[in-house]
């Protein structure tokens, strides 16, 4: 912790922005020191091992300064040093919450150079498992949002649904965290028997506990005083910064890459008007705000439940793998293939010069994109806000180092 | 758009610094060691002017391309004299993307930043920056982002050499 003498009360003025209500004016009549402070690198609120540097002019923050690296593990140099099919176990780790979608990301760019034809059941098994792993994905994240900012209950809540997905993909694939399910060329493992049915169960299950989760946290009052009209992202903004997913919805962006760059079935899906996009319309407060990309991510659990309902309607048996060689040897060229994870745009760039191994593995993650925002949005508002628009980036720190 | 719309356009509204471009081909069936190139088309632009062009291709109503999705570089083999820098576009107006391409020699790693025309940019730069030992002119916060600041050379550099030691802890 290091203080400055110096008191700029114009970055006040400048950056923060009042309430109509004007429940920050006194804010800039206190007369006080600067203090640097440094939340992290292990605090609760990061979800990871990460540091913001914070500059506070009392309780107003006039500055943070995200260090990242903590977390570096090289993914990016190990692809370049291990064959095509041994990667696929490292891909599961940089999104740790969202195993299966970075499984996904990853065999679609190797697939795109390599030009071969998935089978169906594949594709239906790939979509229900992406989906599932969506919505515990957006279950850690609203259930530690509210966490952070004081609501136990729903986290505990929403931990139990969250352990029955993580039962059914242990049944279908043996793992609980870094699935490595999804392969180059399809799936693993077939569905054991009765799986299908117990995804049904989770399904209509799931459905009833949703409505606990709107009403116990979203509609809280709490919560809501919480995070309406905090961390403001206007339209701008977010394209500037290049956000993704909820972050870019939250914003009243319509643009989801599963119906604007349709892959895998999502098209067929799209047409049958299985799933919508939900958008933040700042119902709360103002739109963008952190409430808003809550909000979207609480919504989209819904929708992936009617994802997963539009492929159990429609899988059959068949082969669940297309045939590909022991060792791959993936056709020159280069491929860039990106699908919407739960955070955002997932990236792969690949690069093959026709061996064994790749030239280039390159992951563009949603977090390290959505977390830049933070140096922006942070400035102006109140040190105990600063939690509040930190969760609702919804970063995991295993992807924005990688 | 497809490819060939979107590189027609890009050529009729004269963006800045666009060299040509590079689409996938069939391998030739009487040479043997052509394997051909699969993937994605790409558009060649020079180094110096990137910013530009972006600036322009954002811009322009029938092009849109507003958001910068990724901003790389790679290193093709030890002995390649250049680097390449891969900058994946988005335009969500348009449902369309564009790969950008440039070629950087390794002798002289240096080009202008593009964090004034994206912001998201900045910390892309910065990534690619410290990895490939770019430097990136008029950056407006050129620290290292996930190396730690005293690190030594570039490492994701096919030539790259791997320290021993590490303030005291070996790296063997």
């Amino acid at each position: 912790m290091s203080t400055t003498d110096t008191y700029e009360p114009s970055i006040a003025q400048s950056k923060g922005e009042l309430l109509d209500s004007g429940e920050r004016e006194y804010m800039l009549d206190v007369r006080t020191q600067d203090m640097e402070v440094n939340m992290g690198p292990q605090h609760p609120a990061t979800h990871g091992v990460m540091r913001v540097l914070i500059r506070c002019d009392g309780e107003l923050v006039t500055g943070a300064q995200p260090h990242l690296g903590y977390l570096h593990r090289c993914a990016e140099k190990i692809g370049e040093n291990v064959e095509w099919l041994q990667y696929l176990p490292y891909t599961d780790r940089y999104d740790y919450l969202a195993a299966m979608n970075n499984n996904l990301g990853y065999s679609m760019a190797v697939e795109a150079l390599m030009g071969i034809e998935i089978p169906r059941r594949a594709m239906m098994l790939r979509t229900i498992c992406a989906e599932l792993n969506r919505i515990g994905s957006h279950l850690i994240a609203i259930g530690t949002y509210g966490l952070d900012i004081g609501a136990i209950t729903p986290f505990l809540y929403m931990f139990r649904e969250r352990e029955w997905m993580m039962a059914l993909f242990e049944k279908i694939c043996g793992a609980r965290l870094t699935y490595s399910y999804i392969r180059i060329g399809g799936v693993f493992n077939d569905a054991p028997p009765g799986w299908l049915s117990e995804v049904e169960a989770f399904c209509d299950t799931f459905e009833v506990k949703w409505k606990e989760y709107y009403d116990l946290l979203m509609q809280n009052h709490i919560f809501v005083q919480r995070t309406a009209n905090i961390g403001v992202i206007s339209r701008e903004m977010a394209l500037d910064f290049g956000l993704t997913g909820p972050m870019l919805r939250g914003s009243n962006i319509d643009w989801d890459l599963r119906r604007d760059t349709p892959y895998e079935l999502y098209d067929e899906i799209w047409k049958d008007k299985a799933f919508e996009i939900p958008l933040a319309s700042g119902e709360k407060g103002t739109l963008g705000d952190t409430w808003d990309r809550a909000w979207v991510r609480v919504m989209e659990m819904m929708e992936s439940i009617k994802i997963v309902r539009w492929c159990l309607d429609k899988v059959e048996p068949g082969p669940i793998i297309a045939e590909i060689p022991k060792t791959l040897r993936i056709p020159p060229g280069e491929a860039y293939v990106g699908i919407e994870n739960p955070r955002g745009e997932l990236g792969h760039y690949v690069v093959s010069d026709g061996g064994k191994i790749a030239v280039r593995c390159r992951v563009r993650g949603p977090s390290f994109a959505n977390l830049a925002v933070l140096e922006e949005l942070m400035p102006g508002t109140l040190l105990a806000d600063a939690i509040a628009i930190i969760g609702s980036t919804d970063i995991v720190v295993g992807e924005t180092d990688r | 758009m497809d490819f060939q719309v979107i590189y027609d356009r890009i050529r009729s509204i004269k963006a800045p610094g666009v060299i040509g471009c590079d689409e996938p081909r069939e391998p030739n069936p009487e040479d043997k060691k052509d394997k051909g190139r699969f993937g994605d088309s790409f558009v060649l632009v020079e180094p110096e002017r990137l910013p530009e062009f972006l600036e322009c291709v954002r811009d322009d109503a029938l092009l849109k391309f507003e958001l910068m999705a990724d901003l790389s570089a790679t290193d093709p083999s030890k002995d390649d004299e250049n680097l390449w820098i891969n900058v994946q576009l988005l335009s969500l107006t348009h449902k369309h993307r564009l790969a950008v391409k440039c070629f950087l020699p390794k002798a002289n790693p240096v080009m202008p930043t593009s964090a004034p025309v994206h912001r998201g940019a900045q910390w892309a730069e910065r990534e690619c920056g410290e990895m490939y030992g770019i430097t990136f002119e008029g950056h407006p916060d050129p620290r290292n982002i996930l190396l730690p600041e005293d690190w030594i050379g570039a490492p994701m550099r096919k030539d790259y050499e791997y320290p021993e030691e590490y303030h005291g802890i070996s790296c063997k």
